[in-house]
């Protein structure tokens, strides 16, 4: 049960971190600011029925799908190539446990902070929200609290393991920050890109189907995917549509036709974000000389 | 059996030979020395018994298991103070040692090993603030943790005052009294001097020797030496006192005579030294294990030069 000596301790240590509490903050008003936008003018977010809970979930999912990367690199960024840097991973595994373990414990530990500091911003975000609307939609909330959970715990591995890769903290931020400049904020436009290229320097006047797909495998799109699959009903009237996410781009009703056609190939993606990294991060970690 | 076993032990970094087949045996209850100038390799050496690296030949074997393929094994009877290590700023001393004890799953008291190390009164305060010394006794108080059989300091003298330094000396006595294995790295043989039972000496990745304090003394030749105010003093006299029996080497240092002894009799060599250039004060030094350190390491470098 080492790793969950080190997971508490890690948390322990890491949810003291300043940074993580100064974009919690961030979030919190951004989600108060904007929660009150959308109730008080529902039609310019995409509710032109009106403010509903559901209509808010989907809205907050922009927001989470910005939030949540960033957090994740500022609490996890260093957690396990920080340590090797300043030296601290000597102490720890000098103690009876394995290198496996304490990548179980980084990635459970780190997790849980960004979870609670998540949860931090939901409860009052979404509490604020509910007031206003007086209305709450629990089951969809659980769904939604689930999934935007497991969102988190995504990106925690996917963060711990690329700094499970390297013993620099500055390769380290390097590799968190392109992955995220690349799967979140350019990944609409590089399958585009690749298009533009393949078609002669030229855009087709469609675009062929397999770049949907693309688009549709970052991780904040698998998070909004699964959200859909998961609650069809509230995406539909919510106009939620995916592919749109990226970072924190405004789910828009605006380009309704639906190019998404499974949105359960989301919840496998997202799966996959969660396996493929730490299987990566895991074998670099357990090969290297310290 | 014995608690340390390298045998042929290799590590290469890319074309530098960090370690080069080390064969070496650190027997059960001893306090081994393991002596070497900056660089000479011991660190690597002890991070492939951690586990830290891993070999590119040979084997190390600690408590009878395999470094590499039991680890986990290994340090749960095994406490260390690594180099190059650096606390959790954020957390206490205490909880530093708690998370020791959580971790090797006894339930030693960490304010009695804090107070043994003698922080307890710096217990609650984060360890980001603690000096170097502090941070080294609170290392070494995770190491006590759980009655190991086997201590594995790395330069565990590191940023102690003198005070520190016998403290820390005192500690090792005490645990190896208990039947601990002690087995500390050092670039400044007086530590190991005052200490150890036996010792090696590696340099550039190789070992140079093996053998306990006395041993080391007895074989390289170096007892003890005569330096002497002499009322006349050229070459002619150093020639004619390098003749006489008893005189192992002598040179002209800063206008005195410095003279080893050879045999037992250091009144001999004085008395021949009188008749040859007229004696008019002297004093006697026991050849210090340092030089002897030194002369290992520097002849060995002048070979490979």
């Amino acid at each position: 049960m080492t790793w969950l000596i080190v997971a508490t301790k890690d948390f322990r240590d890491a949810v003291q971190s300043r940074a993580l509490w100064a974009l919690v903050s961030v979030f919190v008003v951004l989600s108060i600011v904007s929660t009150y936008a959308y109730v008080e003018v529902p039609e310019m977010f995409g509710s032109p029925e009106g403010a509903t809970f559901g209509g808010l979930l989907f809205f907050t999912v922009g927001l989470v799908g910005l939030f949540v990367p960033l957090a994740a690199i500022v609490v996890c960024y260093k957690s396990l190539a920080g340590e090797r840097e300043l030296g601290s991973i000597k102490l720890l595994l000098s103690l009876p446990t394995t290198r496996g373990r304490v990548f179980a414990g980084k990635v459970v530990g780190r997790a849980g902070v960004l979870a609670f500091g998540l949860s931090v911003g939901l409860v009052v975000g979404l509490g604020f929200g509910a007031v206003l609307l007086g209305e709450i939609d629990a089951v969809a909330l659980v769904v939604f609290v689930l999934v935007t959970l497991s969102f988190a715990a995504v990106y925690a591995a996917v963060v711990v393991s690329i700094s499970a890769t390297t013993g620099s903290t500055s390769r380290a931020t390097t590799l968190a920050l392109g992955f995220f400049v690349v799967f979140e904020l350019l990944w609409d436009v590089v399958p585009m890109g690749l298009v533009y290229i393949a078609n002669g320097f030229s855009f087709p006047s469609t675009l062929p189907d397999w770049t949907f797909t693309v688009t549709q495998l970052s991780p904040s799109s698998a998070y909004l995917s699964s959200i859909v699959a998961l609650l069809p009903d509230l995406a539909e009237t919510a106009g939620a549509e995916p592919a749109q996410t990226g970072a924190g781009a405004e789910v828009t009703a605006a380009e309704t036709a639906p190019f998404y056609t499974s949105p359960e190939i989301g919840i496998v993606i997202f799966a996959l974000w969660l396996l493929v990294p730490l299987a990566v991060g895991y074998a670099r970690f357990v090969a290297a000389d310290l | 059996m014995a608690a340390i076993e390298l045998t042929g032990l290799t590590k290469r970094f890319g074309d530098v030979v960090a370690v080069d087949g080390l064969d070496l045996t650190v027997e059960e209850g001893e306090i081994f020395g393991f002596l070497g100038p900056n660089g000479a390799g011991k660190s690597t050496t002890i991070d492939i018994l951690l586990d830290f690296i891993r070999p590119t030949d040979g084997t190390a074997t600690v408590l009878g298991h395999d470094a590499q393929a039991a680890g986990q094994t290994v340090r749960s009877r095994t406490g260390v103070l690594p180099d190059g290590y650096h606390v959790y700023d954020r957390l206490t001393g205490r909880q530093h040692v708690e998370f020791a004890v959580k971790m090797k799953g006894v339930d030693d008291d960490p304010a009695a090993l804090l107070e043994r190390v003698r922080i307890a009164d710096a217990a609650d305060r984060k360890a980001g603030g603690y000096s170097k010394g502090m941070r080294q006794r609170l290392v070494l108080a995770m190491a006590l943790v759980g009655d190991p059989d086997l201590l594995i300091l790395d330069e565990p003298s590191t940023g102690l005052d003198p005070n520190g330094a016998r403290e820390m000396r005192e500690i090792i006595r005490e645990e190896n009294d208990r039947g601990t294995t002690v087995f500390f790295s050092s670039h400044v043989m007086e530590q190991v001097e005052a200490v150890c039972d036996r010792v090696a000496i590696i340099n550039r990745g190789r070992l140079v020797a093996v053998d306990t304090i006395d041993g080391l003394r007895d074989s390289t030749e170096i007892g003890e030496t005569l330096t002497v105010y002499v009322s006349e003093l050229d070459e002619g006299v150093l020639e004619r006192v390098r003749e006489r029996d008893g005189v192992g080497d002598a040179s002209i240092d800063d206008g005195r005579l410095r003279v080893t002894v050879d045999g037992d009799s250091k009144f001999a060599v004085l008395h021949a030294i009188d008749q040859e250039a007229g004696v008019q004060d002297f004093s006697v030094s026991e050849s210090s294990l340092e030089e002897l350190f030194v002369r290992y390491t520097s002849a060995d470098q002048e070979v490979e030069a």
